[in-house]
């Protein structure tokens, strides 16, 4: 595990396997809380902050607890438990001693609870069998690539409410029609591999 | 409890993808081949029919308080059933859905007619409720792919039909391959959801003008 | 068997373990709130528009209970909850007027276009491109920026292409002055019905090319008011409110008709033939008066 896997990670978090304009995760917070930008914003760090924390939980919980007695097939109903629990005792202690963390970015812990990129993250890391420092390394990453996507996302979306629309397209069809098109745009990265 | 508005409701007016707008995830990631989508769909179709009637049953045992949690635990242990099921006899499907088939515990779709439906409504009326979202969830998902594997390569029914080749109505080196990638899953649900709010607003405009 | 026992075991007692951690987690870290919050909040208008300074209803309810603003801070909710909030605090309200937003202008189509926009439909965006596509750089523009911030549904853009609030449904939130980039729109009090629809400070010639219902400031509003409420300042006319008795003169005498309520062809003509009577009676009476003058002498 050497600085440039980490690195290459990251790189393909962030750009080449975007987690909503690759692999489609997120999408539904994605297209709900980008009609403003500041909300988009909030949205999108307190999903860096949640993604980060859930991969290093769920990876030491399936190290320690689900391969030590082989119960692997309880991936799916022990990571859900821990992230819920994870983010409920993030909004108590997030309110009790920062509240003005709380206030900024309270209101979106109880959406990130069902929102596929923070468990997808965990599967991910299972899936890829990295070690402990890759997983946390891979979920914060990951959630900064969330972050770049929706606040570039609600930068346009802002400026399409001015736009002319035909009637059946506003609303949802144009913004994913936006996104389709950012999408595009990201392929742009594919294949990039800078550390090997 | 009306089943033929349930059946109404659950394909139409207020079809979980395209109306209610929920399970978009899965929706586009999912669709680039028929043998995927059927999988998916009929998947989603048992899985929320069953934590359907579960959640109903237990509706009114369950403290207010933790009822998320509990709803997000039933349906959960029906995820890992559904997930075991298919790895053992349909291998194939479950590689292809790869990691979209235990997200379906955080589909937006089953745990929001959990809230929606099933905390206030009987066994009964859950059941169907589960079986009519769930067929249209797949009825979209079906279009979806349809539409996208026959612009994007020209194939018809990919892994199901014929032997599991599909049909190849034209060759494939004049298909559209943008629609097979990420982008056209955001276009090609983009233009079903601006399909359908054209039909369901074309009725009431039809009424004004009269 | 084995297996699933452990199975159960395991997961039995994760959620054991997480349920404790969570209790735990609920008493530690409990924040305790005035329950008279609670109580406030639900006498306050809910609609988040920032009128009070504060951001959103929660934060002005804790901002009350904390003493920090006044039991009337909450404009949109109106004299009623404000006693009642004063209620709940424990202190008595002071009376306060109702006031409502008035957009100080009414060109639209009286005024003169500078070019034919096209762009994005916004006050603020089109503001910024050649200052707009007005001649009068005061004007208002009508692409509804102000009814787009309004949460109330009290801005519209009325007839003649200007944006005209309704003092019915306005609860003086301010938000549509905060979105004009022109800043027209000011807060007037509700029972007042003369205000001067126009901001333009140029004076004479400059003020009449680029609008047909500018105010000139010549003055002659100044001149017919009998009770010293309108005065010209930089060319335009204000209104004293608290001098002000709503007799509608001022509108009628106006040139250009840029006071509001803007008297119709009809009422103006009417009171045209009333000045001239009164003015043919003055002359009569001087006349009058001077012959009563020169009699004794003769």
């Amino acid at each position: 595990m050497e600085i440039t896997s980490l690195l290459s990670i990251s790189l393909g978090a962030i750009l080449v396997n975007n987690f909503i304009f690759s692999q489609f995760l997120g999408c539904c917070p994605f297209l709900g809380v980008s009609k403003k930008l500041d909300t988009a914003m909030g949205m999108g760090i307190a999903v860096t902050f949640v993604m980060g924390l859930a991969s290093a939980i769920t990876w030491i919980v399936n190290e320690f607890i689900l391969v030590k007695f082989d119960l692997l097939y309880m991936q799916t109903v022990v990571f859900i438990l821990v992230i819920a629990a994870l983010v409920q005792f993030i909004e108590m202690f997030l309110q009790k001693s920062m509240p003005a963390l709380y206030t900024a970015l309270g209101i979106y812990l109880p959406l990130i609870t069902t929102n596929c990129a923070v468990l997808g993250v965990a599967l991910l890391n299972v899936q890829n069998q990295y070690n402990f420092i890759e997983s946390t390394v891979y979920g914060i990453t990951g959630g900064l690539g969330f972050l770049l996507a929706i606040v570039l996302f609600a930068a346009v979306r802002e400026r399409n409410v001015f736009a002319d629309c035909p009637k059946c397209f506003e609303g949802f069809p144009i913004a994913l029609i936006t996104a389709g098109l950012m999408a595009l745009s990201f392929m742009g990265f594919s294949g990039l591999s800078v550390w090997g | 409890m009306n089943i033929g508005k349930q059946f109404k409701e659950g394909l139409v007016t207020n079809n979980p993808v395209l109306v209610q707008l929920l399970g978009m995830c899965s929706t586009m990631a999912i669709t680039t081949s028929f043998f995927n989508g059927l999988g998916m769909g009929l998947s989603v179709l048992i899985i929320l029919t069953l934590s359907n009637i579960i959640i109903s049953a237990i509706r009114k045992i369950v403290p207010d308080k933790i009822r998320i949690a509990m709803f997000i635990v039933v349906i959960a242990c029906f995820v890992t059933c559904v997930d075991l099921s298919l790895q053992a006899f349909v291998p194939a499907l479950s590689k292809a859905l790869g990691v979209f088939l235990p997200l379906i515990v955080v589909n937006c779709i089953i745990l929001g007619r959990a809230e929606a439906f099933c905390y206030k409504n009987g066994v009964l009326a859950s059941t169907f409720d589960g079986i009519f979202q769930g067929l249209g969830y797949t009825v979209v998902l079906l279009i979806m792919c349809v539409v996208r594997e026959f612009l994007g390569s020209g194939a018809f029914g990919g892994g199901v039909f014929n032997g599991g080749k599909g049909f190849q109505i034209f060759p494939e080196q004049y298909g559209a391959k943008i629609l097979t990638l990420p982008v056209g899953g955001f276009i090609c649900l983009a233009c079903l959801i601006a399909a359908m709010q054209w039909a369901l607003t074309r009725p009431k405009k039809k009424e004004e003008s009269k | 068997m084995n297996n699933i026992v452990i199975a159960i075991l395991v997961l039995g007692i994760m959620g054991g373990v997480f349920g404790l951690i969570l209790a735990i987690a609920s008493k530690v870290f409990e924040v305790k709130k005035d329950p008279r919050e609670e109580e406030i909040l639900g006498h306050l208008a809910g609609a988040n528009c920032g009128g009070c300074g504060f951001a959103g209803c929660s934060a002005c309810a804790a901002a009350i209970v904390a003493g920090k603003a006044p039991v009337n801070a909450c404009a949109p909710a109106g004299g009623e909850n404000a006693a009642a909030i004063a209620q709940i605090m424990g202190v008595s309200v002071g009376a306060t007027e109702k006031k409502v937003a008035f957009v100080r202008c009414n060109g639209g189509t009286n005024a003169k276009k500078r070019y034919e926009y096209r762009g994005v439909k916004d006050c603020i965006g089109a503001t910024k491109i050649a200052a707009g596509p007005l001649d009068c750089s005061f004007g208002c523009l009508g692409f509804g920026s102000c009814v787009e911030a309004c949460k109330f549904g009290a801005m519209s853009i009325g007839p003649n292409g200007t944006a005209v609030a309704d003092p019915e449904k306005c609860t003086d939130c301010m938000a549509c002055a905060a979105a004009c980039p022109r800043k027209l729109i000011t807060a007037v009090p509700y029972a007042s019905k003369v205000h001067v629809a126009c901001s333009n400070k140029d004076k004479g010639k400059a003020a009449t090319s680029v609008c047909a219902a500018s105010c000139i400031g010549c003055g002659l509003c100044e001149k017919n008011c009998k009770f010293d409420a309108i005065h010209v300042t930089d060319n335009l006319a204000v209104i004293d409110y608290a001098k002000c008795k709503n007799c509608k003169v001022c509108t009628k005498v106006c040139p250009r008709g840029a006071i509001s309520p803007i008297p119709t062809p009809e009422e103006k003509e009417k009171f045209k033939a009333v000045m001239k009577a009164q003015a043919e009676k003055k002359a009569e009476a001087a006349a009058a008066a001077k012959a009563a003058e020169d009699a004794p002498k003769a």
